[in-house]
């Protein structure tokens, strides 16, 4: 074993959780070492400028693991493959940048119906609020104020993300209908912020951006942090969280390049490898005081994953749309079927987001459902219907946080550097089921009511492949109020290990039925929060405390 | 001294392909070419395949002898060249009909490879200068260019409708307003609440 460093806090994983972490807690001057699996990503990596940028998104882009098969990547084995990216950035650096905050009925689904596995968070919305609002000036949020469908948000660093065609065609279906509709937040710039140029509306959102206009943590809270004198180790992959006597004591690592483990002790450990990796890690770190793995005495490690329920619908319009300019994952979105009303069926809710298209190969190969442009005699004119005339309207529905839905490691297959891969298993709980069949008629309305659609599809209940895409990873060390229903307290701080955090989308108690990635990073702000103002409490106590006895900030 | 003109060959899948691509023979390029012309016909201002070089970006796409075709298309060079050698002259010399004669066989008998040779042909066709002008000549396409970057799409793009925005009516619980609601009866798993109350857990 190499000689080991020494820090005050240890972060894990460089993506949307650590990356808000390390700099906020860089910012008070406290002393940081991250550690991260990939490298970093090179403006010139992304595909925008290529002649093959639409085949990219396929190969070297590709949403999932298992087919990018990248040497920092690990398989993910199971019935689903869920989508990350392994890089400085994680899996921020293709996500959609889509940046609606959850509501505040979404702290309380224990209270409204407790179905399955769902417990209340054990925070509000008004407490989370001053967290959210850090994160976004942090990272540059685009947005329109004046929404009535959710709280007030203060001003985004810039103005909405433009609609285009698409916007205002379905902006006007939604006014048809009486429906709740505003412009979508989005982490992506629309005003120079930094280093970073505004987004020129290239259309070509979910492969990262190589102007920086995407608020990919890279390029929002990575430079900051490195300023302040984080200790940033790629290519750093971690074997094992060490513990000693009930509290964590960093972490051994295996240095991808060269083979060697090192190890960095910490006061505080902070793990933050998104819902998969960081159960995965928690559970590879059994060892003596904890035989199930590290903060898993209650079984709870891994458990009630979510990934929201989907289903996408393509329309094709009698009209030019012209869906290959502007972001493309959300341009606009209604909330006006977001509450539970039980009479439908189920409960929980869902939001109607539409989006754009790609280029003239996605539309020729199908769009977003598989609704291929015949080879042959048919091609032409089927291209040239539909091109440039398509707009996406995608049922987002919360999922239930169903306790067999969950990470375990797998016994026989091994990453690149020998260790256990995770394993998957997740399927809808028929209430989800049920949500997002009514949820498709609901899309339906909206087009029609927009009018003049000349074909429409869509890939069914569960998103493009039939088993749930899982874009959003939820859930599986979450938050919550007391020993036995959670993985850590209100301050992400396990129940288990008083000095190891957890602060990734692991940690949300439920999902919501919006993209995630303000929340986790807006729970990531107040748990740096916390540690940065309470680590002398942190570094004295040898029992997690519960709820009510925490320090306060 | 660094070679400049190919591409590293390592572990991960390069941006933009293999350099230098595939060079086909003769014949396996009729062959390509002829395939490709059957799967996306010429017409309507738009150029057939073969005129507007699919096969080099084609070539940079199929991964090279020796190498497993681990990411997308899927095309080894070797199995594809056999392919095509197996299609033959005889294949580029058929008439349309024969020739989608052909294809339709592949389709049915070699999905895999089928899918994949068309999957290759329609990205390549619809990365080509040419026929991104032809598509410039639809209503619906006259702003489309040859990639997202660097020009991007601002000095053409429509922005919201004030107006329509001023409409916009919504509304959402407040953290206090939150009540229990009735859970549907028919769910078919009872719910952790019910469980509870039922003292089972």
């Amino acid at each position: 074993m190499a000689a080991y460093t020494e820090t005050d806090v240890l972060v894990i994983g460089a993506g949307a959780g650590g990356g808000a972490v390390s700099k906020r807690l860089s910012d008070a001057g406290i002393k940081v070492v991250c550690l991260e699996q990939g490298d970093w990503v090179h403006a010139m990596d992304h595909p925008h400028m290529y002649d093959g940028w639409e085949l990219e998104r396929k190969r070297s882009w590709s949403f999932e693991p298992n087919v990018r098969k990248f040497p920092e990547d690990y398989p993910v084995t199971g019935n689903t493959t869920p989508y990350t990216f392994t890089g400085v950035g994680g899996s921020t650096l293709h996500y959609a940048a889509a940046w609606p905050r959850f509501k505040p009925v979404d702290f309380r689904k224990g209270t409204e119906h407790g179905v399955e596995g769902t417990i209340d968070w054990p925070i509000s919305y008004e407490e989370l609020e001053p967290f959210y609002a850090i994160n976004d000036a942090e990272i540059g949020v685009a947005r329109r104020t004046g929404d009535p469908g959710n709280p007030a948000r203060p001003e985004g660093w810039g103005p909405a993300s433009r609609g285009g065609k698409v916007g205002h065609k379905m902006g006007s279906g939604f006014d048809k209908l009486g429906w709740h509709w505003w412009p979508a937040d989005n982490a992506i710039l629309t005003r120079t912020k930094d280093n970073r140029l505004a987004c020129n509306d290239c259309g070509f959102c979910l492969a990262g951006c190589p102007r920086h206009s995407i608020a990919s943590t890279d390029v929002s809270y990575w430079p900051a942090a490195l300023r302040n004198g984080v200790d940033l180790r790629v290519n750093a992959r971690v074997e094992q969280i060490n513990a000693k006597n009930g509290r964590a004591t960093g972490a051994t690592y295996i240095d991808r390049v060269t083979g060697q483990r090192h190890e960095v002790r910490a006061g505080i450990v902070v793990v933050a490898a998104n819902s998969i990796g960081t159960p995965r890690l928690l559970l590879m770190s059994a060892q003596q005081g904890h035989p199930d793995g590290l903060a898993n005495s209650n079984g709870l490690v891994g458990t009630h994953l979510m990934y929201h329920s989907w289903s996408f619908v393509d329309f094709w319009f009698d009209e030019p749309l012209e869906g290959f300019k502007g972001p493309e994952p959300a341009v606009l979105y209604s909330q006006e079927f977001y509450d539970s009303d039980p009479s439908r069926g189920f409960v929980n809710g869902f939001s109607l987001q539409v989006g754009t298209s790609l280029g003239a190969a996605t539309s020729a190969l199908g769009t977003n459902t598989g609704n291929l442009a015949p080879w042959g005699a048919g091609h032409r004119s089927f291209f040239n219907e539909h091109f440039g005339r398509h707009a996406l309207i995608y049922v987002q529905g919360e999922d239930l946080p169903v306790r067999t839905n969950r990470v375990t490691l797998d016994p026989d297959v091994k990453d690149s550097s020998g260790l256990p891969a995770p394993h998957v298993h997740y399927e809808l709980h028929e209430n989800d089921r049920r949500l997002v069949e009514w949820g498709q008629q609901r899309a339906r309305e909206a087009a029609d009511a927009a009018g003049g659609v000349i074909d429409t599809t869509t890939s069914g209940i569960g998103g493009i492949d039939g088993p749930p895409p899982g874009w959003h990873i939820m859930g599986t060390c979450r938050m919550g109020n007391t020993p036995e229903d959670s993985v850590t307290n209100k301050w992400n701080q396990t129940w288990d290990v008083p000095n190891l955090f957890i602060t990734d989308a692991s940690s949300l108690t439920t999902g919501a039925a919006v993209n995630p990635t303000s929340t986790l990073q807006a729970v990531a702000v107040r748990a740096a929060e916390y540690i940065k103002r309470r680590h002398r409490d942190i570094a004295s106590q040898t029992t997690t405390p519960s709820n009510a006895d925490a320090p306060a900030l | 001294m660094t070679d400049l003109s190919v591409t590293p060959r390592d572990t991960k899948p390069p941006l933009g392909g293999w350099l230098p691509g595939i060079r086909l023979t003769e014949t396996q390029a009729a062959v390509l070419n002829a395939a490709a012309d059957e799967l996306i016909p010429g017409g309507d201002g738009f150029p057939p395949p073969s005129e507007v070089d699919v096969i080099s970006f084609i070539g940079r796409y199929v991964t090279p002898s020796g190498l497993e075709p681990r990411w997308f298309p899927f095309l080894g060079e070797d199995d594809f060249r056999a392919r095509l050698d197996g299609l033959g002259q005889e294949f580029a010399d058929a008439t349309p009909v024969q020739r989608v004669t052909v294809l339709e066989g592949l389709e049915r008998d070699e999905q895999e490879f089928f899918t994949r040779l068309r999957d290759v042909v329609y990205h390549a066709y619809y990365s080509r200068p040419e026929v991104i002008r032809a598509i410039n000549r639809l209503p619906a396409g006259r702003d489309y260019r040859n990639s997202p970057q660097p020009y991007g799409y601002s000095d053409v793009m429509d922005d919201w409708d004030d107006e329509l925005l001023s409409r916009v009516r919504g509304t959402y619980i407040r953290t206090e307003e939150v009540r229990r609601v009735a859970i549907p009866a028919d769910l078919p798993m009872c719910s952790a609440r019910q469980a509870r109350e039922a003292g089972e857990n």
